[in-house]
């Protein structure tokens, strides 16, 4: 009896096709829980290479990142794009990995100093002095990219702030002019509203996050940015008199909002203010991505006017960087490529590609090309004394998702805030305490 | 009982005549069993690799509090204790009972009724069978998206309203905690019914016409001929169509994160998506995995006690 050659070598694959499968089955399950990683052979020093992992998934910021980092020559990079929601869902999977991308990009602030404080972030100090490439940016910024011990972790690159945006030739078509002061806004919101245009959009539908914009700045107006940090790291309750008189401030903007903005998502929002049907936007510098091309120089904007007039200033501006994992294994080569990344050149070939209105982290940005918007943007950030990030990056995603209960609920029944305060501060404090 | 004994048993029975080839089976069936065993070994391996083990991992994490950072700890029952207490977790139940008797009840009445209503051929069927399937091409997903410019405020669905006289206000669909987890309903049986009537043609295509006839000489009505003869033929179609129901509405995600992502404020959270939200965008995997462990419970419960049910009867 003899098994012709063919069914042989069939089984042979085959048997090697079982044996694979429960080797790279167990190679990769091997990270499921966590623990007990062995660290990967190879990745010898004789030829560097370094691995770049970008959440930038957007077109735009994708290929002005590319473009970035095929400009660097001195070592090999790969560059990952992972799509942002599976990029912040995998985050801690890939540096606690053997072997970890070295140099990542996210968020300065809680969540870059909450990874850092598990040990999983590369000690940066170095290039934030001397001549480092990030030793001239400001002191607002290091004290932002430093963890918990003071050290510094995280390469800032970017940044944008928040404000409410309109359309400069709609101002003058209606014949009003942006406020100085609250009462100010609020009667030009009531003259708009007078005129059958929505004086405030807003796009809470599926990104109901956008909520917390409006929370975040009439926090900062009435509490102060010292208090909203306490309140977001739970050293305040949410169902309290401050927040409450919050809320109640928030409640008097709601006849103005455009309703349909409950099914809008935030790009879906801005079209009304590209049309003109609606007035105002607090919405970040993004937003001008919303606007076709020649549109661009027509929109302007104004900061949240002062309610409490002893509360210092402040504005929100999100920073965008890059971070590197403790772990890499050719810190010398990483803290080459952040520099790079930093380094004013770069960072204004980014900004620029990518077309939006973000600003540059480095003060040696030839700032004089940019758009009339982008430098003034600049200089309110320049000009204000307290700068927070944003609800989510000033606490964590947890805590964002009960904002964004709490928060939608009240816009819909501002009569149950009662309630809805509570409810929230025990969701918060769920977060908190786990 | 294994096949060897199949064959045994068969060959007892088909008396003396029929037991040189039954040796003879009997023998083949020895001489290649290597080659079944390592037939069955491969999926086996994969199958545990990627399923069992997976899913093993999860029943141990949802014992334990891990965001994915450090060793897991364990915390005992607790995920399970929360859960009781989780006001989310008690509306996304809810929502997932009313899901499975809507999405279920609903596109099978639609599908068959759809399925009898062009079961004859005549001039033009095929284009509307088509166009009935035609939605099922599309994923969940693109559904969904499709779905949420339908019910925008100044959208296609309150402009119809509007044109038939049903005057809506520019009614809100998914902002609207009411009306947000039916809309999504609505969506997703007007992609289902097209695939369940599919099912139902076939069934019906097997169907004796003879039989309805001599009932109909008998005197039975309409109803009655479908009721007592034809149903009684698609009872194994209603198996297929039964376990697709049930299992495709337990794992519905797509078209409600599409839609709505679980909101308006948490009012149209399913198990699945509440369980992503915290397992995947919170990375609290933990909870996550408990949340996972309740929807594999559930669904094995329903298909246990389905199949149970149906081998009885068989």
């Amino acid at each position: 009896m003899s098994i012709p050659t063919p069914s042989r070598v069939n089984l042979t694959r085959r048997g090697l096709f079982a044996a694979g499968a429960v080797v790279g089955g167990s190679a990769l399950l091997s990270g499921c829980l966590g623990s007990g990683n062995t660290p990967a052979t190879g990745g010898s020093n004789a030829n560097v290479s370094l691995t770049l992992q970008s959440s930038l998934s957007d077109p735009k910021p994708k290929a002005a990142l590319e473009q970035v980092v095929k400009g660097y020559t001195k070592y090999p990079t790969t560059l990952n794009t992972v799509a942002i929601e599976q990029f912040r869902a995998q985050l801690s999977t890939y540096l606690t990995s053997a072997n970890p991308p070295d140099v990542l990009t996210w968020y300065a602030g809680s969540v870059a100093r909450d990874y850092a404080s598990k040990g999983l972030l590369l000690d940066l100090s170095d290039m934030w002095s001397g001549d480092g490439a990030c030793a001239k940016f400001s002191p607002a910024l290091k004290s932002l990219s430093s963890d918990s011990s003071g050290k510094q972790i995280f390469v800032p690159t970017n940044y944008y702030w928040w404000s409410v945006f309109y359309r400069k030739s709609a101002f003058a078509e209606w014949g009003v002019k942006a406020p100085t002061t609250w009462d100010e806004f609020m009667a030009l919101c009531e003259t708009l509203k007078g005129k059958g245009i929505s004086p405030l959009t807003n796009g809470t539908g599926s990104t109901a996050w956008m909520a917390s914009g409006w929370f975040d700045y009439l926090d900062l107006r009435i509490n102060g940015a010292a208090f909203h940090r306490e309140l977001l790291a739970g050293k305040h309750s949410f169902d309290s008199a401050e927040v409450r008189k919050v809320m109640d401030t928030y409640a008097t903007l709601i006849p103005y909002f455009d309703p349909k903005g409950r099914s809008y998502t935030w790009q879906e929002a801005a079209t009304p203010l590209v049309n003109k049907k609606a007035a105002m936007y607090l919405i970040g510098a993004f937003v001008t991505t919303a606007f076709p091309a020649a549109d661009v120089d027509d929109v302007d904007f104004f900061s949240v006017p002062p309610i409490n007039p002893s509360v210092p200033s402040a504005e929100e501006a999100p920073t965008d960087g890059y971070f590197a994992s403790a772990s890499t294994k050719n810190v010398g080569a990483v803290k080459d490529l952040l520099g790079y990344l930093a380094s004013a050149k770069e960072q204004q070939a980014y900004i620029e590609a990518s077309g939006s209105s973000n600003l540059p982290t480095s003060p040696d940005v030839n700032s004089s090309g940019f758009s009339p918007l982008v430098q003034k943007g600049m200089k309110l950030l320049q000009d204000t004394k307290e700068i927070t990030q944003f609800f989510n990056r000033d606490s964590s995603d947890a805590l964002q998702a009960t904002a964004d209960a709490a928060l939608t609920k009240f816009l819909d029944h501002p009569g149950d805030v009662a309630t809805i305060l509570k409810d929230w501060q025990a969701a918060a404090q769920k977060v908190w305490g786990s | 009982m294994s096949v060897t004994d199949l064959t045994a048993d068969r060959g007892a029975t088909r008396g003396p005549a029929d037991r040189p080839s039954g040796g003879r089976r009997r023998r083949l069936s020895r001489r290649v069993s290597p080659v079944v065993w390592l037939l069955l070994l491969i999926p086996f391996v994969v199958e545990a690799a990627w399923v069992f083990w997976p899913a093993f991992n999860s029943f141990q994490l949802s014992f334990t509090k891990w965001n994915g950072v450090g060793a897991a700890q364990p915390v005992g029952l607790r995920n399970y204790t929360d859960m009781l207490s989780d006001p989310i977790f008690a509306t996304a139940l809810r929502n997932n009972v009313f899901w499975v008797v809507g999405f279920g009840g609903l596109s099978v009445v639609a599908g068959l009724g759809l399925a009898l209503a062009l079961n004859k051929p005549r001039r033009g069927v095929g284009i509307y069978r088509s166009a009935i399937y035609l939605p099922m091409v599309f994923s969940l997903a693109v559904t969904g998206l499709f779905w949420r410019v339908m019910y925008q405020p100044d959208g296609p669905v309150n402009i119809m309203l509007a044109a038939i006289g049903i005057n809506t206000g520019e009614h809100q669909w998914l902002a609207d905690p009411n009306t947000a987890l039916g809309a999504i309903l609505v969506a997703a049986i007007w992609r289902q019914a097209g695939y369940i009537m599919v099912l139902y043609l076939a069934g019906l295509k097997g169907c004796d016409p003879a039989l309805e006839e001599a009932a109909a000489v008998d005197g039975a009505n309409a109803w009655q001929r479908f009721r007592y003869i034809v149903m009684p033929q698609l009872r194994n179609v209603n198996t297929v169509i039964f376990a697709v129901t049930v299992i495709d509405s337990l794992r519905t995600f797509d078209i409600v994160w599409a839609m709505t992502r679980g909101g308006p404020y948490n009012t149209t959270q399913l198990l699945s998506t509440y369980m992503y939200q915290v397992g995947f965008t919170l990375v609290n995997l933990g909870y996550g995995s408990a949340l996972a462990v309740v929807i594999f419970l559930l669904a094995i419960a329903f298909i246990i006690t389905y199949l149970a049910r149906a081998t009885r009867e068989d």
